[in-house]
């Protein structure tokens, strides 16, 4: 069974299509790799693979049921969860707070009365590169690298096997790139399946199985990485090559 | 009673409010500060403190909602309100007695602002704002005239049955409710509710994406609010003993408890009292030397001027005091 497939997805934004007709699948365990310039539509597909977006038509089927009627929070309590392009922490809050609601229960009740599992919440930081001295700071004191690496921890905390990554590797450093990417292939070590949208393309080839293209929300390919590179319309369309 | 104090500790402690004995003893201090206080100060500085009571009480609720959330409601007038009404027009048009009165203005209060606001929720920003005023102010014009039989129209209703009578009662009354209100959003906030709704106020879409439902996390927020607005609206009107549409449903009440909240320090329990004590005993203290309105001027120069050199409020100011007293001693 595939984690997700996406089936003749459309959406348009009054007379503009930004996502048509597209259809691909990702295997569970899978690593894909979803690019085209900017503007191609690629963040709207994280939308509404998410329910953050209604899309126009089409399906979205997760383990085999079609999620398009949930909510956002039903979607990753079923198991699939995104970051953003620009990291959204809870600035105020602490790292260890900001993966305090990723660990929550969406349940009142349990949040009144249940427990703060901080061993869990250690457990996660550390998971992602956080130092013990780190987990007291507010969010609003960390580095982008930091700040990717929290919306990791919170993003693994609500339990999604899948993660859909936004640019995951913007506005980072060199170092801080090498770190993300260790961390993902631990991650996919670990059996989770991914989902992920990059500019660098040196930087994210190793860490996919599979690559698709799209531009103006029309798949243009889908293969291997290098297949997908070596399409011409690919490489008119994003490298700019004619 | 050792035992139940351990068996409190334990279930806090364990229901994830991180409650440390220091946290005991500061309630307890604070608590026994609060009812000593009619053994150190004159009977008028005791009525000037319930009103302070009141006042924290109100501004409590509103930072449950706003100061949290980061919904700006400006329609908690509107709450209160109801709460008062209610109780009014049970006790004195139908003879309700008062024990009964009161938690049946709760329950319309939470009803009538779920009716009427709750749907304002699913908007945002300066957008919920407006709708929250309006309703104030449609209760405002509303009150006078429909079933003015009930409401007693623009002169309101009087003689509303006291529950306490003399000063030193009525200070007991209004503290030990004032106490209750701030113990119990005191504990809520510290569990992961508390958390999950201070960051829906820092990025809601965040919370969402995090698996959470922020409209039920709003919903139950402002049930909340709307409920200890409501009670708190209650217990005033009978201290009053007389309720008007303008000692209600006025932008006036509602600067009130928006300023002593933002001076006192939003997202805070003490933030909300501090500012509320702050702001009824300058207006107080200002009144010998400017007797008209333009006392409020000086006040509303002065929270302008606490806000301008700390947003957070004077619980920030404190909080950086303390910090600064144990950097000194180390």
């Amino acid at each position: 069974m595939n984690a997700l497939e996406i089936r003749n997805l459309v959406k348009r934004f009054g007379g503009l299509t930004a996502t048509n007709d597209l259809s691909f699948d990702l295997a569970q365990g899978e690593s894909l790799g979803l690019i085209g310039p900017n503007g191609a539509g690629k963040t709207t597909v994280f939308s509404q693979i998410m329910g953050e977006l209604k899309q126009t038509s089409g399906t979205i089927t997760f383990m085999g049921r079609e999620i398009s009627g949930l909510s956002t929070p039903d979607r990753i309590a079923r198991g699939i969860s995104r970051t953003y392009q620009v990291p959204r922490p809870f600035t105020d809050l602490s790292v260890r707070e900001n993966i305090r609601v990723g660990l929550m229960p969406d349940s009142l009740r349990a949040m009144i009365f249940g427990t703060v599992d901080r061993a869990r919440e250690d457990e996660i930081a550390h998971s992602v590169g956080f130092a013990t001295t780190d987990l007291d700071r507010p969010a609003s004191e960390l580095a982008m690298g930091d700040l990717r690496k929290l919306e990791f921890a919170r993003t693994l905390a609500t339990g999604a096997k899948v993660l859909l990554l936004d640019e995951v590797f913007a506005g980072l450093t060199t170092g801080e790139i090498a770190m993300i990417a260790e961390l993902i292939q631990d991650l996919r070590g670990r059996g989770f399946t991914f989902l992920m949208v990059s500019h660098d393309l040196p930087a994210m080839e190793p860490l996919i199985d599979r690559a698709i293209a799209i531009e103006r929300g029309t798949l243009l390919a889908d293969g291997s990485f290098k297949d997908v590179l070596a399409n011409a319309e690919v490489r008119a369309s994003y490298l700019g090559e004619a | 009673m050792p035992g139940l104090a351990q068996t409190l500790f334990i279930t806090a402690s364990g229901a994830g409010m991180n409650l440390r004995p220091h946290h005991f003893i500061l309630w307890a201090l604070f608590i026994a500060g609060m009812l000593l206080m009619p053994e150190l100060v004159g009977r008028g500085t005791l009525r000037t403190m319930v009103f302070a009571c009141y006042l924290a009480i109100f501004a409590i609720s509103w930072d449950i909602l706003s100061g949290r959330t980061g919904y700006i409601s400006f329609g908690h007038p509107f709450l209160v309100g109801i709460g008062a009404y209610t109780t009014a027009i049970l006790t004195r048009r139908y003879g309700f007695p008062v024990e009964a009165s009161i938690p049946i203005a709760v329950l319309v209060t939470m009803f009538g602002g779920l009716i009427v606001l709750l749907p304002a929720l699913r908007i945002k920003g300066s957008y919920f704002a407006l709708v929250t005023l309006a309703v104030m102010e449609l209760m405002y014009q509303l009150v006078p005239v429909v079933r003015p039989d009930l409401t007693g129209g623009t002169r309101g209703i009087s003689r509303l049955p006291a529950l306490t009578r003399g000063a030193e009662n009525g200070y007991y009354l209004a503290v030990c409710l004032m106490l209750a209100v701030a113990l119990f959003a005191w504990l809520l906030m510290r569990t992961r509710l508390g958390t999950a709704l201070w960051a829906i106020g820092q990025n809601e879409e965040s919370v969402r994406g995090s698996g959470l439902s922020t409209t039920r996390l709003k919903s139950f927020a402002f049930l909340v609010s709307a409920a200890i607005a409501g009670l708190g609206g209650a217990f005033y009107a009978h201290y009053l003993g007389t309720i008007t549409p303008r000692a209600f449903f006025d932008i006036n009440v509602l600067f009130q408890i928006i300023v002593a909240v933002l001076i006192g320090g939003a997202g805070t329990i003490l933030g909300p009292i501090i500012g509320a004590f702050f702001m009824v005993f300058l207006l107080e203290w200002l009144r010998p030397f400017l007797p008209g309105q333009e006392r409020f001027f000086v006040y509303g120069a002065i929270a302008l001027l606490i806000y301008m050199y700390q947003p957070k409020g004077i619980m920030a100011i404190i909080e950086s005091g303390i910090t600064r007293l144990r950097g000194a001693r180390t």
